[in-house]
């Protein structure tokens, strides 16, 4: 969800129309999916929600649909290309390291300081979201009076050429760039694998550029003198880059100058490209009524699609539309009908509540842990919720237990969260000691979720649901949690068996383990004094731990 | 004045005899024959009710500590050394002082220069001149215990000296309360006031019928009590069961599952690409351990993979990657609850049907008073032939009615990746204002079409964790799940 800045007064020159914020903020940027954020003077900040249009993170993109939708120039915005004899040969070293490039060239350009706001925008944004920090496309600008046809891109040695990196004085090699340019540092990681790095070279061998990393000094810096530019995407995907190449040469050419082909010479195959060749795909009558729920006429799909830059025909039974060729978001026929009703307006649409006969129910589980959770306020105990996320200290160390293996998160925010608690016990004692200051007895428990390795399992563990209560009091001791315990297990039906056996949490010879059946499900004992001074407690405390699930399952 | 004499309680009932003004809460309790803190409850309640007044007076009394009443008896450490050394000079080994000593005894004779250090020590002409005279301290300690505002100028400066000296005297706060009875009071105690009253109504008293003849004492029925706690609910949980009863009523089934999720059914089944942002380490959690979990059916799995990579049999072109299963089988804690839909349909539905969830999901946040580590989502589905965008609005338009207590609903046009038309709604609250609810919107062929789904199914999920906090009145998020004793203690309307 990236958000673009945008000068309403830009944006009103570019769509050819004149909207106040009130128009734009309650209909015309809801065409682009956007949600105004913020207000700086006569800049708004959009957040354009769609995180696959990158055609329309920018100025130059949200006016194209705008100006489709409130003008007179319905449909795809035409771009001419003049072809040219501007010639880039791929060499096919790059093809490991980053096999695709397109380039375009674009003359005659009023470069103003909104156009250069709205480069530096959408080159930030597309290589970011769209081109995965770089991953996937990167996008570079030059000053096309300074290179001079045919160019080549090739991937050479990090050590065997050099060039002036831009914002930069000297000379350094494409090591050295990796090493010490801080674009270097941050993307330096897109090209460990290799031995080879890309560039791009002009045929009087001078260096445009090391993508998806840095541009040169001498033709890869625009200013506002800047009159021809030339442009070039590469990436891992050739029609990402060409997606790439049209949003960036399309937002240029709305606002001035003349686009030049460049004829890419990948060996086998020729390439020429800008190529804006609108992209087809054919939608069923039938599906856009099912699908809106709304009947309309075809002159009102027609127009709906028109005013939301698409050309249309009529085929048989269904529309044939034609949508820019920057677009890759349409992916099916459902994906245009969507486009109908944001051109539609969403608030137009009469909502209809449809008559489905289905019986509701809540999962007998949950209905059985809520009837577990509103036995314990009768004592007195006070229901808790904790996180699930806890860490080994917690769990194990405090408790006075060795570590034993449990769900770990791999890139936890911060150290207390680390890891998925298995039993729910420390959750508790945890509480107590944040409340020391608070009156006494403390009697809680939670009925919550705690997970248990097994390797077999669908998802490498269990979600059990367990029960836990603790009692801190002077007078906390086994026979209160044992009567506790007893009320639980009598409400719920199930005949028990104690037994004994130690624990390092609880007092020895004053914890038992409870079996129904074969099964065991729960431990009732008093907290060792250890684990008390662990949780800085000064109150003797009793608690048991009973698994619900299996429970459950007996019960049934 | 009778109906006062009904009500006194025995306590007061024992003091009243010995009321006198001037007289000293400790000298009322030992006439009295009572403890202390029962003669002072006795105070209160008979000041509460005027018949007396009593003020509180603090004195500060010096007394002699352990130390002090061993030093006072041996001497102090300084006099025991010039004694030893007063005939010959000594080596500090030869010196005999408990360990401690020495060094305070050394102290306090080089400042009264009494002493010479060499490599012996030898005693000064001054020296000899303490050793005759019984020092300020000393007189000091012998005329303990003392009251600190009775002091002279001497004694003074002896005090200070000695309390610089660690655990020789000690300084206590002495509270001395003293009593003025009121007019009422001076009444009150010429009466007759023992009378046979009945305290508390015992088994032995019906038993014995003494009721019929006895009076019962009256209390003072104003009085504050203690505050006790009853055992409560947790609030948010309580709220969330109630979401939940409103759901079924609305014809939904609940649909539960794991907490540790697939990215197959996190992601994959929702027609998310392997290589999307949201699937970095930076949005999502992912596992240390346990790493890998298993693929649901290999039909299933893939009709999932040809989705992703050209569209399977639905008119879709795909995304075109090569999709990895290996990817699909990494382990994760559930990001949203959609997972739990997936799963759902993925089982197989019966047509029409309505499903919900209201569960634990997990993003890479820190926690704060506007986000939370752990939270929980609503969400469901509704499968059926006659749901269209036009319907999806009306299921939504009733939920913000019926679920979020709205006056009136708008809809934006939004994104997910699992959903076209996708919709984000927005509810006119009484009191919030307008409030983002969530979004919704009908799942893609791409997302149905794998699990055999053949009609169009309606998917939402709302936020609705402001709406409870608004309910519960409160603004930092954590309160959801507080940690705080005294909050969840406190009463809360019903």
């Amino acid at each position: 969800m990236p958000t673009i800045n945008v000068s309403i007064k830009d944006l009103n020159m570019l769509s050819a129309k004149e909207f106040t914020y009130e128009e734009l903020e309650s209909e015309a940027i809801l065409l682009v999916k956007g949600e105004i954020e913020g207000v700086d003077g006569d800049d708004i900040i959009v957040d354009v929600k769609d995180s696959n249009r990158p055609d329309l993170w920018s100025t130059e993109g949200i006016a194209r649909v705008l100006k489709s939708h409130y003008t007179d120039e319905k449909g795809i915005k035409e771009y001419k290309v003049e072809e040219s004899d501007i010639y880039l040969h791929v060499d096919r070293t790059v093809d490991d390291v980053r096999p695709f490039i397109v380039a375009a060239v674009i003359e005659d350009v009023e470069i103003t300081e909104d156009l250069l706001i709205q480069l530096i925008q959408i080159q930030e944004k597309v290589c970011l979201s769209f081109g995965r920090k770089r991953k996937r496309v990167a996008l570079g600008i030059y000053d096309f009076d300074k290179i001079k046809s045919p160019l080549t891109y090739k991937a050479v040695k990090p050590e065997s050429v050099k060039f002036i990196p831009l914002e930069y004085k000297v000379e350094m090699t494409l090591k050295e760039i990796l090493e010490t340019h801080p674009k270097g540092i941050e993307y330096k990681d897109l090209l460990k694998d290799f031995d080879k790095y890309p560039i791009v070279v002009d045929s009087k061998n001078n260096i445009l550029s090391m993508p998806p990393i840095i541009n040169s000094q001498y033709s890869g810096k625009v200013s506002e003198k800047t009159k021809n530019l030339f442009l070039e995407v590469t990436g891992t995907d050739l029609e990402d880059t060409k997606v790439a190449l049209n949003i960036l040469v399309a937002a240029i050419a709305d606002r001035s100058g003349k686009i030049k082909s460049v004829t890419l010479d990948y060996g086998e195959e020729k390439l020429v490209t800008p190529d804006f060749t609108p992209k087809k795909m054919k939608v069923k009558f039938d599906d856009i009524e099912n699908i809106t729920g709304i009947k309309l006429t075809l002159k009102e799909m027609k127009d709906l699609l028109e005013g939301f830059c698409y050309n249309v025909k009529r085929a048989k039974d269904s529309l044939e539309v034609e949508y820019p060729s920057y677009r890759q978001d349409i992916l099916h026929p459902i994906d245009v009908i969507e486009d109908i009703l944001i051109s539609y307006g969403y608030n137009k649409i009469e909502p209809h509540l449809p008559e489905i006969a289905t019986v509701g129910d809540l999962d007998p589980l949950e209905v059985f842990c809520e009837d577990v959770r509103n036995l314990l306020p009768g004592f007195g105990a006070q229901e808790i919720l904790n996180f699930t996320m806890t860490n080994i200290e917690h769990q194990f160390t405090k408790m006075n237990l060795e570590e034993r293996d449990v769900i770990e998160i791999a890139n936890p925010v911060s150290s207390k969260w680390s890891c998925i608690r298995s039993w729910i016990i420390p959750s508790l004692m945890e509480f107590f000691e944040t409340n020391v200051s608070q009156e006494y007895p403390q009697q809680i428990y939670e009925l919550g979720d705690v997970l248990i390795l097994d390797e077999s399992a669908e998802t490498g563990c269990h979600t059990v649901k367990r029960l836990a209560w603790a009692l801190a009091d002077k007078e906390s001791n086994f026979t209160k949690a044992k009567q506790v315990f007893d009320f639980v297990m009598k409400s719920i039906g199930l005949e028990y068996e104690i037994i004994e056996e130690d624990h390092p949490s609880f007092i020895r010879g004053r914890c038992a383990r409870v079996k129904v059946g074969d099964r065991k499900v729960a431990y009732i004992g008093e907290i060792h004094p250890q684990v008390l001074e662990n949780f800085n407690l000064g109150f003797p405390v009793c608690a048991f731990e009973l698994n619900i699930s299996e429970i459950f399952k007996l019960k049934k | 004045m009778k109906d006062l004499i009904r009500s006194l309680h025995p306590l007061e009932r024992k003091v009243i005899p010995n009321l006198k003004n001037n007289i000293t809460l400790k000298e009322l309790a030992e006439s009295s024959n009572l403890q202390e803190v029962e003669a002072m409850r006795a105070l209160q309640w008979l000041e509460n009710k005027k018949v007396l007044s009593s003020k509180q007076n603090i004195t500060e009394e010096i007394s002699l500590s352990d130390l002090g009443t061993k030093y006072l008896k041996k001497g102090l450490p300084e006099r025991r050394l010039l004694e030893q050394i007063k005939d010959k000079p000594l080596q500090i080994r030869e010196i005999k002082l408990d360990k401690g000593e020495i060094n305070i005894a050394l102290g306090e004779l080089k400042k009264k220069a009494a002493i010479q250090l060499g490599k012996e020590i030898s005693i000064t002409d001054q020296g000899k001149k303490i050793l005759d005279k019984e020092s300020l301290e000393e007189k000091f300690l012998k005329s303990l215990p003392k009251i600190l505002k009775d002091l002279s100028d001497e004694e003074k400066h002896a005090y200070e000296a000695l309390k610089k000296r660690r655990d020789l005297i000690i300084t206590k706060s002495l509270k001395e309360r003293k009593i003025k009875l009121t007019d009422l009071g001076k009444d009150l105690c010429k009466e007759k006031i023992d009378l046979d009253l009945i305290e508390s109504l015992t088994p032995q008293i019906l038993k014995d019928n003494i009721w019929k003849s006895k009076d019962f004492r009256s209390y003072d029925v104003k009085i504050n009590v203690p505050q006790i706690y009853g055992g409560r609910r947790q609030p948010y949980m309580e709220s969330l069961t109630k979401m939940k009863h409103k759901l079924v009523q609305l014809g939904f089934e609940e649909m539960v599952g794991p907490l540790i999720e697939t990215e197959f059914f996190n992601f994959d089944v929702l027609f998310q690409p392997q290589n999307h942002p949201a699937r970095t380490m930076t949005d999502t959690y992912h596992l240390k351990k346990p790493v890998h979990g298993k693929l649901p059916d290999e039909l299933v799995v893939n009709r999932v993979k040809l989705a992703h990579e050209e569209g399977g049999q639905t008119l879709s072109k795909g995304w075109g990657y090569k999709w990895s299963p290996e990817i699909a089988m990494q382990l994760m804690p559930r990001a949203h609850t959609t997972a739990l839909s997936a799963r759902t349909m993925a089982k197989g539905v019966k047509v029409p049907c309505r499903y919900f969830a209201i569960g634990r999901c997990y993003r890479p946040d820190v926690l704060d008073a506007t986000h939370l580590i752990e939270f929980n989502q609503m969400e469901g589905f509704v499968a059926d032939e006659s749901i269209s965008f036009k319907t999806l609005l009306g299921i939504l338009k009733q939920f913000a009615i019926e679920v979020a207590g709205a006056e009136e609903v708008r809809f934006y046009p939004d994104y997910y990746p699992f959903t076209e038309p996708s919709v984000q709604i927005s509810a006119k609250h009484p009191t919030l204002g307008w409030v983002e609810l969530g979004g919704a919107g009908i799942f893609r062929p791409e997302v149905t079409n794998p699990l055999n789904i053949d009609v169009p199914v309606m998917a939402w999920g709302f936020g609705i964790d402001r709406l409870i906090m608004f309910k519960l009145g409160i603004k930092d998020i954590r309160y959801l799940f507080s940690q705080d004793l005294k909050w969840l203690r406190q009463p809360r309307m019903v």
